[in-house]
């Protein structure tokens, strides 16, 4: 076998492309980006509501009024706009990717808020002088453009590796900090701009989560994420207590409400049938159409086992084993329609899939057998109750007082502990490394002596039933179960969700799912348009990112290009840790 | 009852040969670039949808009566606008991504048909429900009397048979017999050695997507001539239709596309009548048909010959 | 200045480079053979310069003019014409039609008529059987057919990759008189072959490709003599 030299990258790349020319004053471009950033957040925005919100709450010159007391996006941007003449003027490594990331959230972040006040403050008219001006928005994005165009202009150098060991009660005690910030900046996200549709809460969260957004890219860049991540994998189950111990302290922050326990219980259900499905096509590669049929099977089980008047069994079990029952149906279900993977590959696959998904559908809207309601669907399904307390009631645990949706929610946050549970055992197993050989080429696989057919609907079957398992769940949350909610969209937002995460992750699963449910419900002004957007959105990601949010590092460049550095950073590893098993 | 047999007969055969003409976009595409362009349904809903429109808004009332004028307009409008967005679909969507695994494209398929269903919903005066559709043909029926009782057969479905019907012979003329149908099956046999005969794949592709679109568009006219009535979501079903009938007459097979297209016409109106269920589970048995096939027989009815993909 | 000058020629497929340096040029009227073991990137170096590939550096001229950075299509058009390797038929297709598209980018039907029948003269057993689809022909006659086929867009330069292989070796003699034949009416073969021998016996100016580099060049003859070539590729390590 021949081995072939893959040449290093330098530590500065030689700038190449369309921005060559610009190289001598990458460093002057990037200081001028920051610059007129910081300056752009002095200027006045405009005299719309969007001021008056808890982002910022002022139209004058700012610097006139509170020269250090700016908040809200203003500060967001005039903290990148410092740290990006830090970065540019220090001697720190990977500095240009950073500013891009950094530039990029300047853009973001200018482009909604000028979009807002343009559009919410009496169309381009609001650009005007006269009407207190939207041009901060406009100098902080040409500073913006300037950082990205600065950073470019320079190369963008590889993400660095850092390799520092600390004492390891530092390291843990470093994680437990992680973990809090993580938690606070999950709160503050899912809470920022207030419920959605009331006045500027969908621009108020977009800016926001553009600046989390950017700051995280930014430490991504770095390489400081990734020594985090190594943290945690050297501490490994510490940090998945601690991380199950922050979800469950959720309720105590400012997210600690009715509305949000409730959105983050619908996020939850969605998470946990998204990490199954991950299974089936982010393992497996086996693409699923039809997967939300599942999730459904498993909520009409438990609708008709809860004791709701449209059932039509008359059985009433308590809410433990009708969750195991559902995720049992749901999974001989899920077999039924891995079979065909025995003789269909690839893209006949995923219509087979489709078809099943279809035949549920068309079934459940005929009341099949009486068991699904058809279009009166099963109403009225009493909340879950153990030990004499009714789940969707607030709770008081001595002087602490926890909103309704409370219970739900920790009940949710356990489901998909289990299912993480179950994800990573599997994924690290032999049946996982069975399931990985047959995505990358099953013919091999076979070759290799993995019993494929058993195998392929083994991942059906266990997809299946965690999403049987999250429908149970569901059922009694919504109260509810139509057959309207387990549409071919609804698989196509699940597989989206999947994707936009990064396939074959857990994180990038959560992740995709939080995203994809809670936009629509920050953005309800664009209600009309959520699925357009959506469709777009996909053709976006695909084209752009589709690896997705994280990208699996064990999992071959299949979708993505092969420049893009964590891949390649991780293929390395992975390619290095085998040498190592070899030797 | 015979009659009642031969009625369904020939709504499946009607409702069939519509299909046909969509799946002919399906087959052609597929076996150009083996992509499953599942935004081809909503390309048919687009044209029909956008013949509406040009009806609507463009047409003198006095034009509007007049069905032979009135009808080729349509057919050409539905035609030219399916066209337009097939074109944008290849361009923006579909070629950044050719030579990406096949995962990329299938998923960003999905997202442009949901993106063109909503831009019709979002953007077309009242899209949300149905919106009535004219018909423009010959209205009525020819009863024909079979035994005890008799055969309907409307003019429109008579119109839609024999429209497809050409339409499918005229594509089949020309991929097999013209340069550039030469080039169709030069570029889906083997697209590098294509282009060394100094054949531009890109062109050859966006070709096929014309002439799917411009199929879908005229059947999408035709559709709603038939039924009177159109909403968004006939892409996506008569979409899914099309795509199992282009399985079953062999994907990449013009001829195996209309055979496969009369077959599920026949199992949906048949299968309503006769089989358990009723109409509420037609669809059901297209589905059964669909996994079947793709089971037990994924190369189709028609064999390896004859057929356009590598 | 040569009529195909290919300079410092660096292809990668991703990460691997193929071919790192490749340099030679060919001559107005004269065959020139590329030989070297295999994945030494000959197939790559022909790949390129008919416009499959894209180069990372160096340059392709013909007739003085770039066009390496010219699209597959186009580059037909100035008269390349390439007979890949494998034969890459078009297998469904009857032997008339892929006759034809050789000649896609003609359109006058005078000419192309007489074409064909040129071909047919040239290997009579296609013009037995023009009717019939090229999958069912026999290694030789599908390769006569890839011939014929680059042959009908009237080539100025042919470029032939391997076309000895897995022929026997009356077929293979018939292949090469044939390409002497061709030089002999004006055109210029651009030829890839493992089988050094027959190739460099027929060459005017041969080059040897090893590692992605240019190593050795010179006639046809000068090769043939030369020991480390003898030693390289003609010696008995050469099964064909």
């Amino acid at each position: 076998m021949t081995t072939i030299e893959k040449p290093r990258p330098a530590a500065v790349p030689e700038p190449t492309g369309r921005l060559a020319g610009l190289a001598p004053h990458a460093r002057t471009l990037r200081v001028l980006g920051g610059v007129l950033t910081v300056v752009g957040t002095y200027l006045p925005w405009a005299t719309f509501v969007l001021n008056d919100g808890p982002y910022p709450e002022q139209s004058t010159l700012e610097f006139f009024t509170v020269p250090y007391g700016v908040t809200g996006f203003r500060l967001h941007l005039l903290l990148f706009g410092i740290a990006a003449i830090v970065l540019a003027l220090a001697a720190v490594p990977a500095k240009g990717r950073m500013i891009r990331a950094l530039g990029v959230g300047v853009i973001a972040i200018s482009v909604v808020n000028g979009l807002y006040i343009v559009g919410e403050g009496g169309g381009l008219g609001a650009i005007t002088v006269a009407d207190g001006v939207a041009f901060g928005a406009i100098v902080a994005l040409i500073g913006g453009v300037l950082l990205v165009v600065g950073a470019n202009a320079g190369g963008i150098e590889p993400q660095p590796v850092w390799n520092w060991r600390l004492n390891p009660w530092v390291e843990r005690a470093l994680l437990v900090v992680v973990v809090v910030v993580l938690l606070l900046l999950v709160a503050a996200v899912l809470t920022s701009g207030g419920q959605g549709g009331s006045g500027y809460a969908g621009g108020v969260f977009l800016s926001f989560l553009a600046a989390v957004g950017a700051a995280i890219a930014a430490l991504s860049a770095s390489g400081l994420l990734a020594w985090v991540t190594a943290l945690t994998e050297r501490h490994r189950l510490y940090s998945v207590a601690l991380l199950l111990a922050a979800a469950l302290l959720l309720p105590l922050t400012s997210a600690g409400t009715e509305y949000w326990m409730t959105v983050a219980a619908t996020i939850g259900v969605y998470a946990a049938t998204a990490i199954g499905l991950n299974i089936v096509v982010g393992l497996a590669g086996l693409l699923d159409l039809g997967y939300v049929a599942f999730l459904g099977i498993g909520a009409f089980v438990a609708a008709n086992l809860s004791g709701a008047a449209a059932s039509t069994i008359g059985i009433t079990l308590p809410f433990p084993l009708v969750m195991v029952i559902a995720a049992i149906i749901a999974g001989i279900f899920g077999a039924i329609v891995g079979s065909p993977t025995l003789r269909v590959r690839g893209d006949y696959l995923a219509i087979v899939t489709l078809a099943f998904g279809e035949i549920f559908v068309r079934s459940a809207q005929n009341n099949i057998g009486g068991l699904t309601g058809g279009s009166n669907a099963i109403p009225n399904i009493p909340p879950v109750s153990l030990f004499g307390t009714d789940f969707n009631e607030g709770v008081e645990i001595g002087a602490l007082e926890l909103p309704p949706g409370f219970l739900y929610y920790v009940l949710i946050v356990l489901i998909i502990s289990a299912v993480m549970v179950v994800f990573a055992n599997l994924k690290f197993s032999r049946l996982g490394r069975a399931w990985i050989a047959i995505r990358e080429d099953e013919d091999a696989a076979r070759a290799m002596g993995i019993r494929t057919g058993p195998i392929k609907i083994l991942a059906f079957l266990i997809g299946a039933m965690l999403a049987g398992l999250a429908g149970a769940f569901y059922a009694h949350k919504l109260g509810t179960v139509s057959y309207e909610s387990f549409r071919f969209l609804e698989s196509v937002t699940l597989l989206a969700a999947v994707i936009l995460g990064g396939m074959g992750t857990i994180p990038g699963a959560v992740l995709g799912a939080s995203v994809l449910f809670v936009l629509p419900e920050k953005l309800r002004e664009f209600s009309e348009y959520r699925l357009l957007l959506f469709g777009i959105a996909l053709v976006l990601i695909m084209r752009f990112r589709p690896q997705g949010i994280v990208p699996d590092a064990h999992r071959r460049a299949e979708l993505a290009p092969e420049t893009d550095p964590a891949i390649v950073a991780a293929e390395e590893k992975v390619a290095a840790e085998a040498k190592g098993e070899k030797s | 009852m015979l009659s009642t047999f031969l009625s369904q007969v020939v709504n499946g055969l009607i409702l069939g040969s519509l299909i046909g003409l969509i799946a002919l976009g399906y087959t052609m595409v597929y076996g150009i670039i083996q992509l499953i362009n599942f935004a081809h349904g909503e390309i048919f809903m687009v044209g029909s949808y956008g013949g509406l429109a040009m009806f609507t808004y463009l047409l003198p009332t006095a034009i509007q009566n007049q069905w032979w004028f009135a009808l080729p307009l349509l057919l050409i409008a539905g035609a030219a606008i399916a066209v337009v967005v097939a074109v944008l679909m290849e361009r923006f969507a579909y070629r950044p991504l050719r030579n990406a695994p096949r995962l990329a494209p299938l998923i960003t398929a999905l997202g442009v048909s949901v993106a063109l269903q909503e831009a019709v919903r979002v953007f077309y005066p009242n899209a949300t429900a149905a919106v009535p559709f004219p018909k423009v043909f010959v209205e009525g029926t020819l009863a024909i009397p079979i035994g005890d009782g008799i055969v309907p057969i409307r003019y429109t479905g008579m119109l839609i048979i024999v429209v497809s019907l050409l339409l499918a012979f005229a594509l089949n003329t020309f991929v097999n017999n013209s340069r550039m149908g030469r080039a169709m099956r030069a570029t889906s046999q083997d697209r590098d050695v294509a282009r060394l005969m100094g054949i531009n794949p890109d062109r050859v592709i966006v070709l096929t997507f014309v002439l799917g679109a411009a199929l879908a568009g005229v059947a999408g006219i035709l559709y709603g001539a038939d039924l009177g009535l159109i909403n968004i979501n006939i892409g996506l079903q008569n979409g899914l239709f099309a795509f199992t009938a282009a399985v079953l007459g062999g994907i990449g097979n013009i001829k195996g596309a209309v055979a496969g297209g009369l077959v599920i016409g026949l199992v949906k109106t048949l299968g309503g009548q006769y089989l358990p269920g009723g109409t509420p589970y037609d669809y059901v048995w297209i589905f059964v048909v669909l996994i079947a096939v793709l089971v037990f027989r994924p190369q189709g009815f028609f064999g390896e010959t004859e057929r356009v993909r590598a | 200045m040569s009529f195909l000058q290919v300079t410092d020629l660096t292809v990668a497929y991703g990460a691997i480079q193929a071919v790192r340096g490749v340099t030679f040029s060919v001559e107005r009227g004269q065959i020139v053979s590329l030989i070297g073991s295999n994945g030494a990137g000959k197939t790559t170096t022909l790949r390129t310069i008919s416009g499959l590939l894209r180069p990372v550096a160096g340059t392709v001229l013909l007739d003085g003019k770039p066009i390496h950075a010219l699209p597959a299509h186009e580059i037909l058009g100035l008269g390349v014409a390439h007979s890949p390797e494998g034969r890459r038929l078009f297998a469904r297709m009857t032997v008339e039609e892929n006759l034809r598209l050789g000649a896609y980018t003609r359109s006058d039907e005078p000419g192309i008529l007489a074409d064909l029948d040129r071909v047919y003269d040239l290997f009579p057993v296609l013009g037995e059987r023009r009717r019939n689809k090229a999958g069912l022909f026999s290694g030789g006659e599908q390769q006569m057919l890839a011939i014929g086929r680059a042959l009908m867009s009237r080539p100025k330069l042919l470029m032939l990759d391997e076309p000895s292989m897995g022929l026997s070796p009356i077929m293979t003699q018939k292949i090469f008189s044939t390409v002497r034949e061709l030089r002999s009416e004006g055109t210029t073969v651009l030829l890839v072959e493992q089988n050094a021998l027959a190739a460099l016996a027929l060459s005017d100016h041969a080059y040897v490709i090893d590692l992605g580099r240019t190593t050795l060049s010179g006639t046809g003859h000068e090769l043939l003599a030369d020991p480390r070539v003898q030693e390289a590729y003609l010696g008995e390590g050469v099964a064909n």
